[in-house]
C-alpha cells in the first residue's frame, strides 16, 4: 500500500478501511502498522485477541515494537475507548506523529452497543479533530456487517479505504455535526417494571428502589452497588442542573438490567461523559463515574430535556476496570 | 507500620460509647462520632449532595491541629462524588497534617481510582 505516501498526515485522519474477508483485513492493517514502526511512530492496536493474534503472526518481529489491546476489554462500553487514545495520545507527547487501528464495531454487538460505537465514532472527531496529528484507521467488516452500519462509517469517518484505494468520504458528517447534541431515538422498551418522579430529597428513595431491582435482577452485590452510585450520580444532575427534579424508570430485560433518568436539563458539552476529569476538585464526575461503572450509557437530548440510560448485564462481567 | 497498629486500635474501639459519648454530627442520614484513640471522628450512614455541603462545613471547622486526623469509614454505607468532594476539601483546607481514611468500604475505593481522587496528598486512603 502506498497510502502513506500519498496522504501527509498534518492532522487528525480518522479513516475507515472496509475489508471483506480477512485476507483484505491484513493487506489493509499490516502495511500500515509496518510503515509507522518503521517510521518511528507510536503505533496501537485495539482490536480482538484472534486479530491481534493474527497480527502478530503477520508482523513479524515487527510486532515487538506495537502496543496491543483487546478491545473487547476496552471497549465493552464504546465511551471507555477515547479516554484510552487519549491516553495513548499523551503517553507519547514528543512523538510527532502516531498512528492506531481501532475495530469497535462488530457483528455480536447489541442495536444499543451499537448505536453508541456510531456515536463514538463521531466523537472521536470531536476529541481529536483540532489536536495532535495522528492517524486512526478504523477497520470495518463488510461481509458481516449491514450496508446501513458501513453507510454510517462513511458518515463518521474523513477517510474511507476500500482495497487499496484511500479517498475522502462524500458522506462524512464534518467536524461541527459530529457533536451535535445526540438526538437519536431510544428504541421502546416492554414494560416497565417501576416508574416514578423523584425531587431533591428523594435521592436516598432512588438508591433504595433501584438496589431493589438490582438485587431482583440478581446483578450481584458489586456490580448492584456499582449501578446504586451511578444512578444517583445522574438523579443528583436532575436535581442540580436539571430543574430541580426527574423520572426514574427501570426495565428488566432477559440480559440486562436499564435504568432511565430523564429531566429538564440540556446536555451541553458532547464529551461531557468521556473525558478523563481535570484535576480540578470542583470538575464534574457523575457522567464519566457512569461510563466507568456501567456497562453501556446512553445520553439523548429531548426536545424537552435529557435523557440517561444505563444498562447492566445480567451476566456476570467486569465492571470497573 | 504506624498505620497497621492505628487502624487496629480503631478498630477494636468501643462503637457503642462513642456513638453515646461522642456525637458531633448528626443528620437524617448521617452520623459523626469523635474517637480518642487514634484522634479522629468514626462515620456511620450515608453522604450524597443533600448533606456533602454541610459535612465540609463541619469537618473544615472541626480541626486547627497539625496533626494527622484518623477517620473510621468502614460504616459508611453510601458516598457519592460530592461527598468524597466534601472530605476533600476539608484535607486541602487544613494548613498541615493529613486527613487518614480508615476502613474505606472497596466500592469507594474504586470509585476514587476512577475519578482520579487515589492519590490526593492530603487524603489517604489507608489500606
Amino acid at each position: 500500500m502506498s497510502t502513506t505516501n500519498l496522504h501527509q498526515v498534518d492532522k487528525f485522519r480518522h479513516e475507515a478501511l472496509l475489508y471483506a474477508n480477512l485476507d483484505q483485513f491484513v493487506a489493509g492493517t499490516v502495511p500500515f502498522i509496518r510503515d509507522g514502526v518503521r517510521a518511528g511512530e507510536p503505533v496501537l492496536v485495539v482490536e480482538s485477541v484472534a486479530k491481534i493474534e493474527m497480527l502478530r503472526e503477520a508482523l513479524g518481529p515487527d510486532a515487538g515494537a506495537v502496543m496491543f489491546a483487546d478491545m473487547a476489554g476496552v471497549g465493552a462500553n464504546p465511551a471507555r475507548i477515547i479516554p484510552a487514545w487519549q491516553e495513548f495520545v499523551t503517553r507519547h507527547e514528543g512523538a510527532t506523529r502516531l498512528r492506531g487501528i481501532g475495530e469497535p464495531i462488530w457483528k455480536e454487538r447489541t442495536p444499543d452497543e451499537l448505536i453508541e460505537c456510531q456515536r463514538h465514532e463521531s466523537l472521536l472527531n470531536v476529541a481529536f479533530g483540532r489536536g495532535r496529528p495522528w492517524w486512526l484507521l478504523c477497520p470495518y467488516d463488510t461481509e458481516k456487517l449491514d450496508a446501513a452500519v458501513i453507510d454510517e462509517a462513511r458518515r463518521s469517518h474523513e477517510f474511507v479505504t476500500e482495497g487499496s484505494h484511500a479517498e475522502p468520504s462524500d458522506l462524512f458528517r464534518g467536524l461541527e455535526a459530529s457533536g451535535a447534541p445526540f438526538d437519536a431515538p431510544l428504541p421502546q422498551r416492554g414494560t416497565a417494571l417501576g416508574r416514578t418522579t423523584f425531587g431533591p430529597n428523594d435521592l436516598a428513595s432512588v438508591r433504595s428502589l433501584v438496589a431493589h431491582h438490582a438485587d431482583a435482577a440478581g446483578l450481584g452485590a458489586m456490580r448492584a452497588a456499582e449501578l446504586v452510585v451511578a444512578i444517583n450520580e445522574v438523579a443528583t444532575n436532575s436535581i442540580k442542573h436539571g430543574g430541580g427534579r426527574g423520572t426514574l424508570t427501570v426495565w428488566q430485560e432477559t440480559s440486562a438490567l436499564i435504568c432511565e433518568i430523564s429531566d429538564r436539563g440540556r446536555f451541553a458539552k458532547a464529551l461531557a461523559d468521556r473525558e478523563r476529569p481535570s484535576e480540578s476538585v470542583a470538575a464534574p464526575r457523575g457522567l464519566w463515574l457512569a461510563n466507568q461503572l456501567c456497562d453501556l450509557v446512553q445520553i439523548r437530548t429531548i426536545p424537552d430535556g435529557t435523557v440517561v440510560r444505563l444498562h447492566m448485564r445480567r451476566s456476570a462481567t467486569q465492571g470497573l476496570n | 507500620m504506624p498505620t497497621t497498629h492505628l487502624e487496629n486500635q480503631l478498630r477494636a474501639a468501643p462503637r457503642q460509647a462513642d456513638s453515646r459519648e461522642g456525637k458531633v454530627y448528626a443528620d437524617s442520614h448521617l452520623v459523626i462520632t469523635r474517637t480518642q484513640e487514634p484522634v479522629g471522628l468514626c462515620f456511620a450512614g450515608e453522604i450524597d449532595s443533600s448533606n456533602a455541603r454541610a459535612v465540609a462545613d463541619f469537618l473544615s471547622n472541626r480541626f486547627a491541629g497539625a496533626e494527622d486526623i484518623h477517620l473510621d469509614m468502614s460504616g459508611l454505607s453510601f458516598c457519592d462524588v460530592s461527598g468524597i468532594r466534601s472530605l476533600i476539601e476539608a484535607a486541602e483546607s487544613r494548613l498541615q497534617g493529613r486527613l487518614m481514611l480508615h476502613g474505606l468500604p472497596h466500592l469507594l475505593q474504586r470509585v476514587m481510582a476512577a475519578t482520579g481522587w487515589a492519590n490526593l496528598p492530603h487524603l489517604v486512603v489507608v489500606s
